[in-house]
């Protein structure tokens, strides 16, 4: 068979390019360590998302030095938690499941990707250098609602990064004179103690308590506001700690009987 | 053999035309710098990529 010079010529260049395409491949895996989202994952039925540890309240967990962990439900039209807040320069490693049918976790312009289906769970290290606030949408037509399915993942700087959630226990009514006490639980889901300020005001009294939490502990901080400082009716209470505010009314004096039958 | 119109006789190896090899090597070059951006800078420039845990 006679086979021209510039075939062969092709048929090494051909060569050539499928062994870059290889090698380049290779790179990214053993250079760079790209990894596939694969099966490794324990498959999970869709019936018992609500009962499993991970996915019965998305969240995100610290779970080492460094080391953070996401639980991503899906669902028809929505992800959970939304947003989901995160640590930059961090490896976080994102969970995600479906309670439905197929989906994807896509935050939008990375290569965070996945497909994410009924039974399995798909998991992705990655770490973002990037503080910001990305965008997720699910890529796999799931239903009438597929095109406003949509999430946000908020990348906070390393430094202002917490887990700090509050809940107060505050009354709805004292008597005139009262005082106002109100318990402020602050539960610091970091593995490092949280050295804070809680910052209470009740009508036009402001108090100030420093708090300690040690990490993955809750802390309760309890704030007592005399009744003589305080005018009758209803006063706005707040109380804060870093970004976390939580509000409500309490009411001084018995004037404010709901129906007012009393004259 | 002048009535063909044919004036030298050259064999299979000895057609050589440039403009055909110039278009192997422009096509050659296309597909570097294709694969090379495809994976380079569209692929791996969209960090964060999901890793091993090393
Ligand atoms: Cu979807």
């Amino acid at each position: 068979m006679n086979i021209h010079a510039y075939e062969r010529l092709w048929l090494v260049a051909s060569m050539v390019l499928i062994v870059g395409f290889i090698v380049t491949i290779t790179y990214g895996t053993v250079g760079l360590g790209i990894t596939m989202v694969d099966d490794r994952e324990e498959t999970i039925s869709p019936d018992d998302v609500d009962e499993d540890d991970r996915f019965q309240d998305p969240r995100v967990e610290q779970v080492g030095e460094n080391e953070f962990e996401a639980y991503v439900v899906s669902m028809t039209f929505l992800f959970q938690p939304d947003p989901i807040e995160i640590p930059a320069n961090n490896e976080v490693t994102f969970y995600v499941t479906s309670r439905d049918v197929i989906h994807s976790f896509t935050v939008v312009g990375t290569n965070t990707n996945t497909m994410v289906i009924p039974g399995e769970v798909s998991a992705m290290t990655v770490e973002f250098d990037e503080p910001g606030e990305y965008g997720v949408v699910c890529n796999e037509y799931c239903g009438p609602g597929h095109h406003d399915m949509e999430g946000s993942l908020i990348v906070h700087p390393e430094d202002e990064y917490s887990l700090t959630e509050l809940s107060v226990d505050a009354p709805d009514q004292v008597g005139p004179g009262e005082d106002v006490e109100l318990t402020i639980s602050i539960q610091n889901g970091l593995l490092e103690d949280l050295e804070t300020t809680v910052d209470v005001e009740v009508g036009d009294e402001t108090l100030e308590q420093d708090v300690t939490v040690p990490g993955g502990e809750t802390e309760q901080v309890s704030v007592t506001v005399d009744g003589d400082d305080l005018e009758p009716g209803d006063a706005e209470w707040s109380a804060s700690v870093d970004d976390e505010v939580e509000t409500g009314t309490v009411t001084i004096g018995d004037d404010a009987d709901d129906g007012g039958d009393e004259p | 053999m002048d009535d063909s119109g044919i004036s030298t006789e050259i064999s299979h190896d000895e057609f050589d035309p440039i403009g055909t090899l110039a278009l192997i090597a422009l096509y050659f070059v296309v597909l570097t710098l294709m694969w090379l951006f495809t994976y380079f800078v569209e692929f791996v420039g969209n960090a964060p990529t999901p890793t091993v845990l090393l």
